[in-house]
C-alpha cells in the first residue's frame, strides 16, 4: 500500500514539474486555430446598464469569425459577470489566468474592478486592450502590457471645460461630480483648465453614489450663481439632478461627461429634460461601421434589448485589439503581439479618432467630439474632433 | 432666507417619503418586532409593477396604481406565508436574516426581469410646477407626496386605534400566546400585517420613483433613511416613526445646504447612534417596557 502510494505521488510531482516545461514553447491561449479572449462586464448588479459593452464585443468577435478570423484563427470568447463588484473581478483575472489560459483580455467596465486585477494581469504578462473607464490608472505609470483607449477623464473633462468656456461663452462654471476616482478625476481636469485659464470653478458638488434627494446639491449650485454646469456623474444622478434644479428654479446650461452620452436613453430616462445638454462623445455615430455591425446585431444577437451607444462601445474598443492580432499575424505571442499594437499610429478603420500606440505611450485615443442633444433625443454633432494636445498637458 | 426655505420644502417632502418607508416598517415591527430589511425592495417591486401597468399595457395612472397596490398587498402576504411561517422556532434575529434572504431574492428578480436601466416613472402631477411659498416653490409631487404620507399616517393611527384588526394586531405583539388563547387567528393577522404593511411601502415606492428614476437600486438609500427614521422616531409609535422620517429628511438638507455635502448621507446615521446612546425607544415613545 506505502508502495503504491508512493508511485501516485511520484507521478503526481512528475506531472506538476513536468507539465510546465512542455508548455513553456507554447502561447498561453492561442492554438492554430483559435485565440482565447477574455473580458468581464456587468451583467448583473448596480451596473449591470454597461454590460451591454461585453455583450458587444461578443457580438463583434462573431463578425470577425464569420470572415475567417485572423490569421486562420477563430477567437474563443470568455464573457464573464463580475457584478461590478472588484472581488468578484479578482476571482474571475484568476479564472482567466489560470483555469482557461486567456491570451489577452479586451474592455471591462469600471475602474475599481479593473485596478482589481491590473496588476496579476501585468505579471502575468497578458495583454488587456481598451478598459472601458478613462482613468489615469491604466497609462500613469506606463504597464508595458496595459493598451487604453477611452480618453482619459482628466483630459476630457479640460477639452469640455475649454469647450464651455470658449465656445460656449460661459463665466460662471459650477462643476458636479461623484464623489469617487471618477468624478475626481473629472474635477482633475477642469482645475487644471481653470488654473491655466486664470480662473475659478464658482462651485465643485460632490455627490455620493447612494444619494437620491440631491436638492441641497441643486441649491448650491443655484446659489454660486452658474451659467453652466458640466457633470462627471452617473446616469441616475445626471436625471434626478436635472428635475430637481428645474423644480428649484436653476437651468444653467448643462455639460455632461461622454459616459452620458447616449442621449436618447438620457432623453427617455429624464422625460425630455435632456434636450440642449451638451456631452462629450468617443464613439462616432455617423461613422459608415456602424451600419455593417447593427447589422451584425441583428444576426448574431437578435434578441439584445440595448443596442445603444455603449453596445457599441464594445465593438470599438475590441478594433484596435483585432488590429494589433492581424498584424501580429501568424507567429502570435505576447511580444509579437505588443509589439504590433505598438506600431498602430493614427489609426482611424475604426469607431474611434486617430489610434496610436508608442513604445513610451499606451494612451490610444485622446480626443472626443461634441454634441447636443436635440429636441427627440438626438444627438447633434457640434464640433469636430477636439484632440488633447501636449500643449494642454 | 430663500435657501432656508427651499432647504425646509426639500426636507420635508423627501421626508414624506422616508416617513412612509418608516410606517410600513414599523406597521410589521408593531405586531412581530422584526425589523424587515425587505421592505425597500418590496417598494421598488412593487413600483415596476406600476411601471410596466401604465408603459407595456397602456393603462391609466390611477388604475395601475390600484393595481400595484393589490399586487403589493398580496405580496407582503405571499413573503409571510411563504418565508416566515415555514421557520421552525423563529426567534428575532433568524427573522431579520430571512427578511434580508427577500431583500436580495426580490433585488435579483427586479435585475432579472426588468434590467439595471433606469426608466422614467410618469405620475399625473407637475414635477416642475406648483404654488410658491415666499420665493421658494412648492411643486405639485412635493405637496401631494406630503399629504399622502399624513393621510396614510392618520389612516394608519386610526386604524390601529379603533378597529378590531388593529387591536387584535396590538395583542399579537404584546402576547402572540395570550391572543391565539382569546381567539385570535395570529397567523392571519400576521399575514396581514404584512399585506399591510408592503402596501404602504408601495406608496412611497410610487411617490419616490418618479424623482430618483425606477431602476432596482433605486430604494436602497430610502429604505436605510426610512428605517433610520423610524428609530429616531421610535420604532413602536406610528406618527413617531412618521416624524423621525420628516426628521431626517430636513436634518439632510440642512446639514447638505449649510455645513457639508460630503458627510449628508451619513449625518443620518449620526443621529441614530445618538439616538441609540440616550433614548434607545426612540424621540417620541414615552416608555420603554420590557414585555415580560
Amino acid at each position: 500500500m506505502k508502495r503504491l502510494l508512493l508511485c501516485v505521488f511520484a507521478i503526481l510531482l512528475c506531472i506538476i514539474v513536468v507539465i510546465p516545461v512542455y508548455s513553456e514553447d507554447k502561447v498561453r491561449g492561442v492554438t492554430d486555430t483559435e485565440i482565447k479572449i477574455g473580458q468581464w462586464g456587468p451583467q448583473t448588479g448596480p451596473a449591470a446598464l454597461w454590460g451591454a459593452v461585453a455583450r458587444g464585443t461578443g457580438v463583434y468577435f462573431d463578425l470577425v469569425n464569420s470572415e475567417g478570423g485572423i490569421a486562420g484563427r477563430k477567437i474563443k470568447y470568455y464573457l464573464r459577470d463580475d457584478g461590478y463588484q472588484p472581488a468578484k473581478t479578482k476571482a474571475i483575472g484568476k479564472e482567466f489566468i489560470d483555469d482557461i489560459g486567456v491570451f489577452t483580455v479586451v474592455g471591462g467596465v469600471g475602474t475599481s474592478t479593473g485596478m482589481a486585477v491590473r496588476d496579476s494581469l501585468m505579471e502575468n504578462e497578458i495583454v488587456w486592450v481598451g478598459p472601458l473607464t478613462g482613468s489615469d490608472n491604466w497609462t500613469e505609470p506606463l504597464q508595458k502590457y496595459l493598451f487604453a483607449i477611452y480618453p482619459k477623464y482628466t483630459d476630457e473633462a479640460y477639452l469640455l471645460t475649454e469647450y464651455t468656456a470658449e465656445k460656449l461663452g460661459k463665466k460662471k462654471i459650477a462643476f458636479f461630480y461623484q464623489n469617487d476616482d471618477y468624478g475626481k478625476e473629472g474635477l482633475k481636469g477642469a482645475q487644471k483648465w481653470a488654473k491655466k485659464a486664470g480662473v475659478k470653478l464658482v462651485a465643485e458638488v460632490p455627490v455620493e453614489v447612494t444619494d437620491t434627494d440631491l436638492k441641497s446639491h441643486a441649491l448650491k449650485m443655484k446659489q454660486s450663481g452658474a451659467d453652466a454646469v458640466i457633470m462627471w456623474v452617473l446616469p441616475k444622478h445626471a436625471a434626478i439632478i436635472l428635475g430637481t434644479s428645474k423644480a428649484a428654479g436653476f437651468q444653467p446650461q448643462w455639460v455632461a461627461c461622454s459616459t452620458l452620452s447616449d442621449s436618447a436613453m438620457m432623453y427617455n430616462i429624464t422625460k425630455g429634460l435632456w434636450e440642449g445638454v451638451i456631452f462629450g462623445n468617443f464613439l462616432d455615430m455617423d461613422n459608415p461601421l456602424i451600419k455593417k455591425y447593427k447589422a451584425a446585431q441583428e444576426k448574431f444577437a437578435p434578441n439584445e434589448k440595448y443596442t445603444g451607444v455603449f453596445f457599441l462601445a464594445g465593438f470599438m474598443f475590441a478594433e484596435p485589439m483585432v488590429e494589433g492580432l492581424k498584424r501580429a499575424g501568424k507567429d502570435l505571442n505576447t511580444q509579437t503581439f505588443v509589439k504590433a499594437l505598438e506600431t498602430i499610429r493614427n489609426w482611424n478603420d475604426w469607431l474611434g479618432h486617430d489610434c496610436t500606440f508608442t513604445p513610451t505611450d499606451h494612451q490610444g485615443m485622446k480626443s472626443i467630439f461634441v454634441s447636443k442633444c436635440g429636441p427627440k433625443g438626438e444627438p447633434v454633432r457640434l464640433s469636430d474632433w477636439i484632440t488633447f494636445t501636449d500643449d494642454k498637458k | 432666507m430663500s435657501i432656508f426655505l427651499d432647504l425646509v420644502i426639500g426636507g420635508v417632502s423627501v421626508g414624506a417619503c422616508y416617513a412612509l418607508i418608516a410606517l410600513a416598517m414599523v406597521i410589521i415591527y408593531k405586531t412581530t418586532e422584526v425589523p424587515n430589511f425587505a421592505q425597500g425592495e418590496m417598494a421598488m417591486v412593487a413600483a415596476f409593477v406600476a411601471f410596466t401597468m401604465m408603459d407595456d399595457y397602456h393603462l391609466g395612472f390611477w388604475m395601475s396604481a390600484t393595481i400595484t397596490l393589490v399586487f403589493s398587498f398580496l405580496l407582503g402576504c405571499a413573503l409571510e406565508i411563504s418565508f416566515l411561517r415555514p421557520a421552525k422556532d423563529l426567534n428575532i434575529l433568524g427573522a431579520i436574516v430571512i427578511t434580508l434572504g427577500a431583500e436580495m431574492i426580490l433585488y435579483g428578480l427586479a435585475g432579472w426581469k426588468w434590467g439595471a436601466n433606469q426608466n422614467p416613472f410618469p405620475v399625473p402631477f407637475s414635477e416642475y410646477d406648483g404654488f410658491r411659498i415666499g420665493s421658494a416653490l412648492v411643486t405639485e409631487i412635493n405637496f401631494w407626496t406630503f399629504v399622502t404620507s399624513v393621510v396614510i399616517m392618520l389612516l394608519l393611527f386610526l386604524f390601529f386605534r379603533f378597529t378590531k384588526v388593529g387591536v387584535a394586531m396590538k395583542a399579537v405583539q404584546q402576547n402572540m400566546f395570550a391572543a391565539k388563547a382569546m381567539g385570535i387567528p395570529t397567523r392571519r393577522i400576521l399575514t396581514f400585517t404584512w399585506g399591510l404593511s408592503s402596501m404602504t411601502g408601495a406608496v412611497a415606492g410610487m411617490l419616490i420613483a418618479p424623482l430618483a428614476t425606477l431602476d432596482p437600486n433605486m430604494m436602497l438609500d430610502p429604505m436605510l433613511k426610512g428605517f433610520a427614521g423610524a428609530v429616531l422616531g421610535g420604532m413602536t409609535s406610528l406618527p413617531g416613526a412618521a416624524i423621525g422620517g420628516y426628521m431626517i429628511g430636513l436634518i439632510e438638507n440642512f446639514f447638505g445646504g449649510y455645513i457639508s455635502l460630503e458627510f449628508k448621507s451619513v449625518v443620518a446615521f449620526a443621529v441614530i447612534v445618538l439616538i441609540l446612546c440616550f433614548k434607545p425607544s426612540g424621540l417620541f415613545v414615552k416608555h420603554f417596557e420590557r414585555k415580560v
